[in-house]
Formats: structure tokens, sequence, C-alpha cells
């Protein structure tokens, strides 16, 4: 029976873990304990973090209120990210939270889309996305809860301050901090932490939140696989930009020869992250080593390791919150009842396939860029890729059709959007959309158009709905 | 590059149930320019071990736009709400595997884990009191579902049971109608293209030549195309499911009332399956030839019905297991042609069905690269995988005392798939359900606590709750579903207002 838990690390992951846990066993007493140095607990990638549509549920259900995270984390909302560079050294595209278009019965959008344009009509998907053209004229409200609107068919993340946003967790969990970190104590297993002022703290489970750093689980045997050989970049810059006016409600990540830039707006300035290979770019002011990868077994012994010390994967979206609250929904489910009981081995197997989904993700980003020339981009592009990946493209490029696995973070919309947006082309469309008369496909396609550009037209600027919440001025 | 041109003939091998699915549902690619052919012999019997069904087949009947009451109508159809299970754990035992979901999730804690919870305070009934559909079967009485989330009946699931040969004869009828082009023969001969191994062409007795792109092999065990020609090869699982034969024979309905779900009853050297039509009730017995003679398990089944025997019982025999490709070069096998798991969870027609959507949505090309073949593979292996799993799960958790059928159960090595699933069940009752799997946790968790696997603990959420409250708010679910379920007609005279069978 788990009556204590350690939780090292008091940045983003360490207070959303204990919040998450305060909440679940309400009995156990949890202590927090801090580290030094800037919070990486989810990567060095900017003092800004965005999330995926689902985080807004989790606050909800924790009583963290929305905005009162927005308010104490300069934060906004956003409907998905625009990819700069990536599919061609002057090409963009973006990917959106929510759907694309509509099927007609069984043959979906993206099929119907590559008819259509076999038969001479050029379109882009995200034009049919409500949540790409809100996005693309500054506009945002959240979505309506009737499913027969279009308002209904996207939905939206949160940018904030990662210190807002673990304060806020902070004072939800109603925890203070026990100390600060000085070593960790015990051989086979963590047995206690030695704060700074020289007292012991014990618990019988310990949760590493402490970043790269992974201070706990780097001392046991918990194996690291690491994925530089399809994930180039290796160096992080972290960097703030003060900016006046209305943020925009979408993150941006615009690749250039060397690498690429995040950017997450907030109120009152930019996040940034710069993200590059150091074999092909000089090494700039600021920067930190990265290693991209997951730990073998997340859950050894008596420590579960958390966000970047489970895994590192660059922030093309905001992954790496989804992963965190995913993994403590599931530690949560599986809390030991016995020392040598199944559940480990369960948590590290379904940690380590998602993760995996997500390393996928990325890799793919990179695998079927456009930026020929650029000796980085270009042997991206010929690398050999993970088998699972393979098959997924190889399927795709071959019908348009997505294998999914177990575990997958990315739905197939959000496969296809990305790979459509790189250029990818099936060779061959779904065989049942050849059955649906042209002149029926064009009118499909302008219908959906027009309901989505009327839809957006009513909807408020991004900046009126800040305003209206009391989140700038 | 051109792309290599798309199918345009599309020639179906064997009638019956796989057969007459797949043409149905392929009508589809008709208006595309797709000619889809069905070659069948009136001489062949079919084999109609497949007569229930799971709750999914719905969306299949509904993609054709089959209306359902017309439907039951000329399959002399009854509903099926779950599946009885009698003396699988012990003798005198018995459970239901109700299809639906048990009671409702308590601030996101499984109804399960509450409910266990309780049980082990003593304030809890078993089960199936909290499943709308296992109170409705018990009583006899059923109802359609209601789609509106705010009702009890939201949480209904049904499917179907029919005599498969007149489902077979509805599909044709909505086939031929949609222009599939039925051709009467038995196949003699089966060229193979010199260059690559691939079908040709079907010879017909008498010689006539049916040529084709994509050719569905849907003539059962004998696996004519799949096997006999391209040699394909088998796995067998013989060892973990070892029943290879059934006896089968209908029987007349006891009364008049129709019970609306299918029982199993186990015996000492396999297990009966008792599913009722308007008509008459169909019944086999499913058994290990090693363990018991065809003669004593002929009369096992004879002693065990419920009304006169129709005709002379039949024997079938068989392996459990599955083609190593169910799809090899320019041949896809359907049905039985491509994998046997004995019908304990009727889930013969499913794979069926799921074989034609993953061919829908995998279709090929002319050039028949193996990027689809091998996703088509995957996904086969890995849905037959399961359901062989959930089976083995029935046979493996006995603790019956007769017969070495069961001990060998009870002690043979399981897949690890189903050892994990058992393991961490066990523990503390959770699930985690593997990719797009069939059955859902509700299915998985009515079989583990019918089959005697009472987790040992339950979700430290559990935990946070009030026992009072959660005593009252389980008895206030049971109140209701069971109220509700008393207030549903009775199956048969649903049945004969909505759906009477008629003579087709």
């Amino acid at each position: 029976m788990i009556r204590s838990i350690g939780i090292v690390g008091a940045g983003v992951a360490g207070w959303m873990a204990a919040l998450a846990l305060r909440r679940a066993l309400p009995g156990a007493r949890i202590s927090v304990i801090e580290t030094e140095g800037p919070d990486w607990s989810l990567g060095p990638f900017g003092p800004g973090e965005a999330s995926l549509p689902g985080l807004e549920s989790w606050l909800a259900d924790h009583g963290v209120e929305e905005g009162a995270l927005l308010r104490a984390a300069r934060g906004g909302f956003s409907l998905g990210t625009a990819f700069s560079g990536w599919a061609g050294q002057e090409a963009d595209w973006f990917l959106p939270f929510g759907t694309i278009g509509a099927p007609i019965g069984t043959v979906a959008f993206h099929q119907l889309a590559a008819r259509l344009r076999a038969a001479g009509h050029p379109l882009r998907l995200a034009d049919f996305s409500l949540a790409a053209i809100a996005a693309a004229s500054g506009r945002f409200a959240r979505p309506s809860p009737d499913p027969r609107s279009v308002l209904s068919s996207y939905g939206y993340g949160l940018h904030f301050a990662r210190a807002g946003l673990a304060e806020v967790l902070r004072l939800a969990s109603g925890l203070a901090t026990a100390g600060r970190f000085r070593r960790a104590l015990g051989d086979a297993g963590i047995t206690a932490i030695e704060i700074e002022d020289g007292a012991q703290v014990s618990a019988d489970l310990w949760l590493d939140c402490s970043g790269p750093a992974a201070l706990l689980a780097g001392r046991l045997d918990s194996g690291w696989e690491s994925w530089s050989e399809w994930l180039p970049c290796d160096r992080a810059v972290e960097s703030w930009n003060e900016v006046e006016g209305v943020p925009p409600p979408y993150a941006h990540a615009g690749a250039f020869e060397g690498g690429w830039q995040r950017t997450v707006p907030l109120v009152g300035g930019q996040s940034g992250a710069l993200l590059y290979a150091s074999a092909f770019l000089a090494e700039q002011p600021g920067a930190v080593p990265i290693a991209q990868g997951r730990r073998t077994r997340a859950w050894t012994g008596n420590v579960v390791a958390l966000g970047a010390a489970a895994a590192l994967v660059e922030p093309l979206h905001g992954h790496n919150l989804a992963l965190l609250q995913n993994a403590l929904t599931r530690l949560i489910s599986l809390l030991p009842t016995a020392p040598d009981g199944p559940e480990p081995a369960e948590y590290n197997r379904l940690t380590a396939s998602e993760a995996d989904r997500v390393r996928d993700f990325a890799i793919l980003h990179y695998k079927t860029n456009g930026r020929a020339g650029d000796p980085l981009w270009d042997q991206a592009r010929a690398m050999p890729v993970p088998e699972t990946l393979a098959h997924k493209l190889d399927l795709y490029a071959s019908r348009g059709r997505l294998p999914v696995y177990d575990e997958e973070l990315f739905d197939p919309e959000e496969w296809i959007a990305v790979l459509d947006g790189q250029g990818v082309r099936p060779r061959r469309h779904d065989a049942l959309a050849d059955a649906i008369p042209e002149p029926q496909l064009r009118a499909h396609a302008s219908r959906i158009r027009e309901v989505i550009v009327d839809a957006v037209r009513g909807m408020p600027h991004h900046g009126a709905t800040l305003r209206e919440e009391g989140l700038l001025a | 590059m051109t792309a290599p041109a798309p199918i345009r003939s599309i020639v179906i091998v064997g009638g019956g149930t796989a057969g007459w699915m797949a043409a149905a549902a392929l009508t589809r690619l008709i208006p595309a320019g797709v000619s889809v052919t069905l070659v069948e012999s009136d001489e062949i019997a079919t084999v109609g071990v497949g007569e229930a069904t799971i709750p999914p087949i719905r969306s299949f009947n509904a993609l054709l736009g089959i209306d359902e009451n017309d439907f039951l109508a000329k399959t002399q159809g009854t509903i099926k709400l779950g599946i009885e299970f009698v003396n699988w754990t012990r003798d005198q035992h018995r459970y239901v595997h109700p299809f639906g979901e048990f009671g409702f999730d308590i601030e996101g804690v499984k109804f399960h884990q509450v409910w266990r919870k309780l049980r082990e305070a003593g304030r809890a009934e078993a089960i199936d009191a909290y499943n709308v559909c296992a109170l409705a079967m018990t009583a006899g009485r059923y109802q359609p579902p209601v789609t509106d989330p705010g009702s009890i009946l939201s949480r209904m699931a049904h499917a179907y049971q029919f005599d498969a040969g007149l489902y077979a004869k509805y599909l044709r009828g909505y086939a031929e109608d949609r222009g599939v082009v039925r051709i009467e023969g038995k196949v003699a001969h089966v060229p193979l293209r010199a260059a690559d191994g691939f079908i040709e062409a079907v010879i017909l007795e008498g010689d006539r030549r049916i040529e084709g792109e994509l050719f569905i092999d849907c003539t059962g065990f004998r696996a004519l195309l799949i096997e006999q020609t391209l040699h394909t090869g088998w796995e067998s699982w013989a060892h973990w499911l070892q029943c290879d034969r059934a006896v089968a024979v209908p029987s007349a309905s006891p009364g008049p009332e129709i019970t609306p779900f299918t029982r199993a009853t186990a015996h000492s050297a396999g297990w009966q399956w008792r599913i009722p039509l308007q008509h008459r009730v169909g019944n086999g017995h499913v058994y290990c030839s090693a363990d018991i003679s065809d003669d004593a398990a002929r009369e096992t089944l004879l002693a065990n019905l419920d009304g006169a025997p129709l005709r002379d019982p039949f024997i079938l025999r068989f392996e459990a297991g599955r083609r190593k490709r169910a799809w090899e070069r320019n041949c896809i096998a359907l049905g039985l042609s491509s994998g046997f798991l004995e019908p304990l969870e009727s889930t013969s027609i499913h794979l069926i069905q799921s074989g034609i959507h993953k061919l829908m949505a995998l279709l090929p090309d002319t050039g028949f690269s193996a990027i689809e073949r091998d996703e088509y593979n995957r996904l086969t292996d890995i849905q037959l995988e399961q359901v062989r799993d959930f089976i083995i799960l029935h046979y493996h958790a006995n603790q019956r005392s007769d017969g070495d059928l069961w001990r060998r159960m009870r002690e043979m090595a399981i897949p690890d798939t189903l050892r994990r699933k058992l393991d961490l069940f066990r523990n503390r009752g959770r699930f985690f359900r593997y990719e797009d799997e069939l059955f859902a946790e509700s299915s998985w968790i009515a079989v583990l606590l019918g089959q005697g696997i009472l987790p040992q603990g339950w979700d430290p959420l559990a935990d946070a709750f009030d026992d009072d409250k959660l005593a009252f708010s389980l008895s206030r679910i049971h109140e209701m579903f069971a109220r509700a379920a008393q207030a549903m007609p009775r199956h048969e005279d649903w049945l004969a207002r909505n759906a009477p069978a008629r003579t087709p």
C-alpha cells in the first residue's frame, strides 16, 4: 500500500503530479522537493508552454479554473500550429485543432479531396477547417457544445507561462515544498532524500520530475533509448521577447537551414525555443545540449520518471504536457498493492508505446520535409525511419490510409494533415470516392467552405475574447 | 510514373454467408465501374454454425441500408441481448455475458471498481444486477435501444440470432438487385499466371472460364483458392483450443417463449450451444474427439434438447487456427477459409464483416503492392488473436471437476497477451484494452467475473467515496435498470408485433 509519495522537482511536472495524486490518494503524505535551476521538467523549450485539446477538462476536474490559470500565466487560447519552411523553403501549412472537412457516407474528406485534385481542382485541406480559418483571421471563441453546430467542429489548446502554470497547480494542490534537494540516498532503490537543512525525507514511491537531469531515475538501472539518429536537433536555446498587443491564437514552428524555431505567443511577449543540430550550425549563445529519447523503463523499482525525465521529444506540438497528463492517469490506475505485482511492467509497456508513437510523429516532420539543398534536411529525407513509421508512410503513400497502433496520442486526421501539408500525395485514392459523381463532390466542398467562412465571420477576435475574460488590458 | 490501373473485376468464389456478405458490401463499388461476380454451386452444402451474432453486425446492416424488422422477418430472426453460460465455471453455476455496459462510472472511477469495493463489504448484488441487458434477458424481455444518452435504454446493445442460410439468401437478393452477377457452377480448375503465380481465372466444370483481377475465397473449410491453389499454409491453435468436432441438430421450439439470448452449456468433453430462432431452435455440441466418441457426443446433444429433434444430427470437423496469410497474391480468404474459432462468442459472422471492412479500406489496384496486403494481414492477425484469447479464457478459468479436458485447459500455458490481462485483473480489477479490441471492457469483465476471477483489490480511487452513498447509488441504479427491464414487452410479443417471420 502506498502511504507516502515523494516528488523531486517543483516545476510544472512536479506540481501537476502532486495535484493529481493529492486527489487520487487523499490519505497519502506527499512531499515535493525543489531542485536547482530553471524548470525544465518538460524540457528546456522556452518559458512558455502549449497544450493540446484535453488539458482544459483535466484542469477543470482538478479544481483549476481556466480563466484564473490564464490570468496567472499570461495565457491565451490556441487553435493549432503554423508550420513554415518545412514543406519547402517558402512553403507553409497549418495543423488545426479539430476536424477538416466532412466525409460523404464512409468516404473520408481527404479521399474526396484527392479525387477532386485528380480531376484538376487544387485545394488545401486547412481551407476546410474552422480552426485553421479562425486562426488565420485572429478570431477565437470557445467551441459550441451543440454537436449539430459547425462551431462544435474544433477544439482548443492553451498557451501559458510555465512558471504561472506551476504556481496555479501548486495552489490547487494545497501543498508547500518540503525543502531543497541535496542528494538521494539508497543504492538499489531510493530510500530517502537528504534536503538542504540535512533532514531526510522518506517515501514509499518516488516521482522523478527533475527534467532531463533525472536525479533519481538516472541513478537506477532504468535504461535510455536515444532517438538522435532520427531527430537531429541536439541543442536548445530558450528566449523571451517582450511584445505588445494581442497574441495570435496559434503557435509557430519555423524551420531554417540548421533546425527550427518554436514560438508560443503569450500576453505581453513571445516564448521562444531555438532547436538546432550542432553538426550543421555553429554553437549559439545560451545553448544547452538535449538528448532526445526515452527511458527504457520509466518505472524502475520505487521510482517513476515523469515528463522530460521519462522522455524528451522536441516540442513540435503540445505533446509534452499531454504525455505527462496521460502518464499520471495511467500511474494512478496502476498504483501497486504488492511489491512484485504486474503493474510496473504494464505501465512501462504502455508508456513506452505512447512515447514511441509521438517519436514517430515528430520524425514524420523531418522525413517528409521539402527543403532541398539544405544538408541537414536532405539527410533527414534520406534517412531510414523506424519500421512502425515506415509502414505508415508506405500505406499512406500507396492509398491515403493510415494504420493505427496502440497508444497513439495523435489521431489519423492529424497525421493526414501533416502529411498533406508536407506535400505527400497518395498514389491512389479510395475507390469508393470514384463512385460519387464529381459535381456532387464539388458542391459538397463548396458548401463546407461557405458554412465555415460564415461561422468564422460571426466569431469575436481573439483580443476581444481575452479582454472580455480580463486576460488583456 | 503512372499508377497501376484500378481493379475492375472482382470474383467471389463460394456463396454462403461469407460470399453473399462480401457481394452485398462490394455492390458499393459497382457505380465506380467495378464488376462483381459470384460463383457458387447449389450442390455444395454450406456450414451454418454461426447463427448467432454480436452487436457490430448492426453497423454492417446499416451500411447496406437494411431495415431491421424486414431482415428479422425474412431470416426467422430473433434478438440477442447476450450469452448465458451454464456450468462453465463449475457444475450448477450460471453467469451471463450481456451486451451493453455495467452501471455508470462514478466520478471517473470505473463502475466495476466501485462494485468490487462494495461487494467486499457485502453491500452489492451480483454484477448482473447492474446491467440492463442482463436483467432484460433473464426476464425474457426486449425493447429497442435509444440514442438519447440520458435514457437507461441507451445502455443497451443488441445483436441477432438468425438462420444463416436465409441471411445469405436475403443478401443474395440485395446483391443481385444491385448488379452482382451470380454464376452457377462448380470450380474444376484454377490456372495461375506464369509470371507471378497470381490467379488468372477460375474454370468451371464444363469449361466455362471466369476471369478476374481480385479473387475472394469464400469456399469455407475447403479453402479452394487460398490453400488448395496457393498453398498459403495453416497455423494450428489446437494446443489451446482442443475441441475439433461439433454435432449439430435443429429442434422444435419448446413453447411460445423465445429467449432473447444464446445459451452455452459446458459438458464433460465440450459444450453445447442453443440458439433460438422464431420457428425452431439451433443446437450443437462442440467436443474434443480425444475425450469422447462421436456416438456419445450425439447422445449428450440429444439428451440436452428442450424440444424434439427435427432431423438426424450431423457432424462437422474442424481445427482451431488461422491461415498464415488471409491475403495472398490476388486472393483474399473470408470466413472459414481464413481461420476457425469455435462459435463460443458468436464471432464467425463478425470476422467476415471485419474482413470485408478491411478489404474496402485497403482495396488494392492491379499493381497489388505488398503494402496493403501486409496491413490487411497484420490487422487480421491481431483481431483473430484477440478473439482467440477471449475464447481461451472461458476454458482456462474453470473449476470443473469432471473430464480430463477441463483439467488440461486449467493447467495449460496460455498466450502471453492473455496472461498479462489475467494478472492485471486478478490483482486489482485493472483492465487495459489492446488496439481496436472487438470485445469491450464490459465483455471481458462479465466473463472474468463469471468464470470466478474476482479481483483481490480495487482501484484506490474508489476508497475516496463514502460507502453509504455508494451503496445508495448502486441500489438506485439497480432499481432503475430493473424497472426499465420489467417495463419492456416480452421478446416474443415484440417479435410478433414488429418482425413476424414470413415464409420467404
